[in-house]
């Protein structure tokens, strides 16, 4: 028992030192910033390049791996988060997802995908507490938590400099005003961070031993949970949130097994968000108003097209396999496949971002609930297709409503940051309860789909068969959207307060506009259920929730038709892409890694310069 | 107005760019030419998580394929792959795979890493009548998807039940179990249990622990240790590396540990802690077999250090689709034709010294993994 808290202690001191720095600049510049994790994992391959390939010292060491990260930190604030300090919060934290990718990407190039030992920069083994043996290493660590924790707050509480960063983190217009230069102080919390980053990378190198470009995004997200619980904004409640999480991982792993994991860790995030959700030490919620509510939304329509122009839209993607003969054409409807069932999740998920302005980054939880109802009612019980999909569709509805009910009561960036929890969840819950959806097992035999007998398998007729359920898709969510209800919950995401006021019931409306996304990312699940033929709960990951999110700020926020433009654009063109060059040996060489740089080039680009998306105009 | 031109600007750009692909299509029809290589599909992860599997796999196939084309090609022609990056994921896996199936060059698929996203591929390799070759897929369900889909791989049923005898005869009478969560780990566990309880052995605890890579597994190593078990087994990938590491040095456990990886990175991270450490291999450097001296020797030459187990079922892989085309014709149906006729496929991996396929299960017919014990910090044969 306790050599599980002692173990549980030194793994949460790395959540602790990640978190303060996630927190410092959350609390500075109100940017959940999710390109720390990535900078935290470059900070170990550079700790690891410095200290084993170039034979530098711990002290040397230390002192690149700060120089260079902080630099990079810097870069990110300049380039990428600075420009969108104006615009709402959100726009600034998918903009550090994409930074995330792209920053991983470069590692994996740099740095090669291999696992390797981390030097042993300092003594990792030479002391012991009960039946656990530590290291120099983690002394070392835990000092320089509390140290750079206490001397940031400090800092901030006495300091100068410190009032200049409160007083823009509490209102950058006045702070401005008074004179304090507060783009240069947003700068300076991003290097102050990412240089505590790269620091944290390489402690974690040191406790973990074995390390690859990869090793830190699971870390880098289990921080963020702590930063959360322990209050984001707080340099204590950062500690406090990591070291709990910690041992609480640790007693929860030990007791219930490894597989319960992501239940502990982000039922504990949405526990607290429910309870405290401004955290254990916050005092009050650092941000108050919903992050999309008149910034983002406020003059932007989505722009439509004609009946006949849906219609011809429509008909000319479903000549595009007949127009480039059978080989060609089944490319594309492998492609096309894909674009039209992440499209409909997309379509459907404008009601509840575009309408109420809640950000949802949870939705693979709701297209994996739709994959398993369809297949394990046309597994177990040999229901037809059409069937199967609309009950899939009905059970995500419901089953993700109600787990994710208890968020509406949240404002501001904690939706979103409870619905990452909430996804999580979803898919460890298709994990844990084996007898029903067989758990990582997987279901496979998942019938082809099959209209009114006739069996499809051809990838031309599922590609129609999406396009088909795309186009009913795009008919009923635009009439939503047209209708007395769509009125309604558009009002909520133009000003909530007013809505309320006006007697709108606001967590009913959102709850039930909710619904109707789910319900479409239920469809799309089954969808892709039924082509791939094979399902497993690690499909269903944060990248597909990232992904399906991009594809509407792509299109525009409240534009089903954008949605269809963002699929083909993200999903479609970099396939297309590779079929065209594929005979370019270079090109296919380094494409892999070029592609998501692409993508998440991007997605700033479009967040900086069209943050209305391409398909709404302001 | 202009918003309306922007839209159909827009979709007008969408189709623009699927005629660009259109394009590509043609270059793609001419006929092959009786000069022109003959092509194998990889569908492998070139990226992501499981990229270093990837490479590990690129290694022995590109090796493979020089070997090949220098002892003459395939009836003449020279070899050449088509590599697909899936990052082992289902979904990327599903989306790829029509491309394989429309390239009128290709006529044989090879991989994926994980069986997940293989079985995501197979039913469109099936459907075209295109040959599904899954050489790292052990699932022993993974070729059920139709009698295209075949797998050189020994099963968790062959592998297991081998591995669980040798554990059982160095005299534990009780284990500590952990696996790796996911279709492989519970599969691999459900056949390890069932053969070493009828050994008398006792399994005195066991726990997943999660397929995605951990940064801590002393949870649940802290009550595997406490267990008290004669030895502590490691049924799981690369991790098993990290896993030894702490059990010894963090946790201070000296008892025996049984499991870790048949690679050099395994040797090389685990160090002494993996000493005595007893896993399935396909090969030792000892080895006597002397095809696998010659693939020793052009695997050091090329690449500057040893082999694993994933880069030789690599190289066998093509090496064997090779040796049976050549019986048969280059073409999709003569693979098929290859798997279910030839019978004397030269064996890298494992005990025999050729090969053939169980015509029911598509999968070795008498499989015979190989053990290897890792001593003085090499995998020395075991048995």
């Amino acid at each position: 028992m306790i050599d599980t808290l002692i173990a549980g202690l030194l793994h949460g001191n790395i959540y602790a030192l990640i978190a303060v720095g996630m927190s410092l600049i959350f609390g500075v510049t109100h940017v959940a910033n999710f390109a720390h994790g990535s900078i935290f994992a470059i900070g170990t391959m550079l700790g690891w390049f410095l200290g084993a390939q170039l034979g530098w010292g711990i002290i040397p060491t230390l002192a690149a791996v700060i120089v260079i990260t902080s630099l990079l930190g810097w870069i990110i604030s300049v380039l990428v988060v600075g420009p969108l300090a104006q615009g709402p919060p959100i726009a600034a934290l998918l903009a550090t997802i994409a930074v995330a990718m792209i920053l991983d990407a470069l590692s994996q190039v740099i740095f090669t995908p291999v696992t390797r030992k981390f030097p042993e920069l300092l003594p990792t083994h030479n002391l012991q507490l009960g039946g656990v043996h530590f290291g120099t290493s983690s002394v070392v660590m835990l000092i320089v938590t509390i140290v750079s924790m206490a001397a940031l707050w400090a800092f901030l509480r006495f300091g100068k400099l410190g009032q200049a960063i409160r007083a823009t983190a509490q209102d950058s217009d006045s702070a401005k005003q008074v004179g304090i230069p507060v783009e240069r102080i947003r700068h300076l919390s991003f290097i102050i961070a990412s240089g505590l980053g790269g620091m944290a990378g390489i402690f974690m190198g040191l406790f973990n031993s074995t390390i690859n470009p990869s090793t830190g995004a699971i870390a880098g997200l289990t921080a963020f949970v702590a930063a959360t619980i322990g209050g984001l904004g707080s340099m204590p409640g950062a500690v406090l949130g990591g070291l709990l999480l910690g041992v609480t991982e640790a007693f929860g792993v030990y007791f219930l097994g490894g597989s319960y994991r992501d239940i502990i860790i982000f039922g504990a995030l949405v526990l607290i968000l429910l309870l405290r959700p401004a955290g254990l030490v916050g005092k009050k919620l650092a941000i108050e108003t919903e992050p999309m509510t008149r910034t983002f939304l406020g003059g932007t329509r989505p722009i439509q097209l004609p009946w006949f122009g849906n219609l011809a839209l429509i008909a000319g993607l479903a000549f595009i396999p007949i127009l480039f003969g059978p080989q060609m054409g089944s490319v594309i409807a492998g492609v096309g496949t894909q674009v039209f069932a992440y499209a409909i999740a997309a379509i459907g998920l404008t009601i509840i971002a575009g309408g109420t302005g809640q950000i949802i980054l949870g939705q693979a939880g709701a297209v994996a609930m739709g994959a398993y109802g369809s297949a394990l009612l046309s597994v177990h019980y040999g229901w037809p297709f059409l069937v199967t999909i609309i009950a899939g569709a009905l059970i995500a509805a419901v089953i993700c409503s109600i787990l994710i009910f208890p968020a509406w009561k949240l404002s501001g960036h904690y939706v979103a940051i409870a619905t990452i929890g909430v996804g999580f969840i979803t898919v460890a819950l298709l994990k844990v309860l084996e007898p029903i959806t067989r758990g990582v097992n997987g279901v496979y035999g998942i019938p082809y789909p099959a209209i009114f007998g006739l069996q499809i398998t051809d990838i031309r007729g599922i590609y129609w068969v999406n396009l088909v359920l795309m186009g009913i898709t795009l008919l009923l969510v635009t009439k939503i959207m047209a209708s007395h209800l769509g009125k309604t919950i558009s009002s909520i995401g133009a000003d909530p307060v007013a809505a309320a006021s006006l007697g709108i019931r606001v967590t009913g409306y959102k709850g039930l506009a909710y619904a109707i996304s789910a319900f479409f990312a239920g469809l799309a699940g089954a969808l892709l259920a039924h082509q791939y033929t094979y399902i497993e709960p690690g499909q269903f990951d944060l990248n597909m929730s990232t992904v399906l999110l991009a594809i509407i700020v792509l299109g525009g926020l409240r534009s089903p038709l954008g949605a269809v433009l963002g699929a083909i654009i993200l999903l479609g063109v970099p396939e297309l892409l590779r079929t065209i060059f594929e005979d370019i040996t270079w090109f296919v060489s380094i494409f892999p890694h070029a592609r998501i740089i692409v993508y998440g080039l991007t997605l700033i680009l479009i967040i900086r310069f069209r943050p209305q998306g391409l398909f709404q105009r302001s | 107005m202009k918003k309306k031109t922007l839209a159909s600007l827009v979709i007008g750009l969408a189709f623009a760019l699927s005629a660009c692909a259109g394009q590509g299509d043609q270059t793609q029809t001419t006929d092959q030419a009786q000069d022109s290589p003959v092509t194998f599909g990889v569908i492998y992860p070139k990226t992501g998580s499981y990229a270093e599997y990837g490479r590990l796999f690129e290694q022995g196939l590109e090796l493979a394929v020089e070997k090949v084309n220098t002892d003459g090609g395939i009836h003449g022609r020279d070899l050449k792959l088509k590599y697909f990056d899936t990052q082992s994921d289902p979904k990327q896996a599903a989306a790829v795979a029509p491309k394989l199936v429309v390239d009128p060059e290709i006529i044989v698929v090879l991989g994926d890493y994980s069986s997940s996203s293989s079985k995501a591929a197979s039913p469109a390799f099936q459907q075209a009548g295109l040959v599904h070759y899954g050489f790292n897929n052990s699932a022993t369900d993974f070729p059920s998807t139709g009698d295209h889909v075949w797998s050189p791989s020994f099963g968790t049923d062959s592998l297991m039940p081998v591995w669980a005898d040798a554990i059982a005869d160095t005299g534990a009478k009780t284990v500590s179990v952990i696996y790796i969560e996911n279709d492989w780990g519970l599969q691999a566990y459900d056949y390890f249990a069932d053969h070493i309880k009828t050994l008398g052995v006792e399994i005195v605890y066991t726990s997943a622990y999660p397929a995605t890579p951990t940064d801590d597994y002393s949870p649940i190593l802290i009550k595997a240790r406490d267990a008290k078990a004669d030895a502590i087994v490691q049924i799981g990938y690369a991790e098993g590396a990290q896993i030894v590491n702490t059990l010894r040095d963090t946790l201070g456990y000296k008892g025996p540990f049984y499991g870790g990886q048949r690679t050099p990175e395994f040797l090389d991270i685990a160090g002494k802690n993996a000493e005595g450490s007893i896993l399935n291999g396909h090969f030792s450097n000892e080895t006597t077999v002397p095809r696998v001296q010659e693939f020793l020797a052009d695997f050091r030459a090329a690449y500057g250090v040893d082999p694993g187990d994933f880069n030789l079922s690599a190289y066998q892989a093509v090496i064997d689709l090779a040796y049976g085309i050549n019986k048969t014709s280059p073409t999709r149906e003569g693979v098929q034709e290859a798997l279910q006729t030839v019978t004397d496929f030269p064996a890298y991996i494992g005990q025999a010294d050729t090969f053939a396929f169980d015509q029911e299960t598509r999968r070795l017919l008498d499989p015979k993994p190989g053990l290897v014990i890792v001593e003085d910090g090499e995998f020395k044969p075991y048995n």
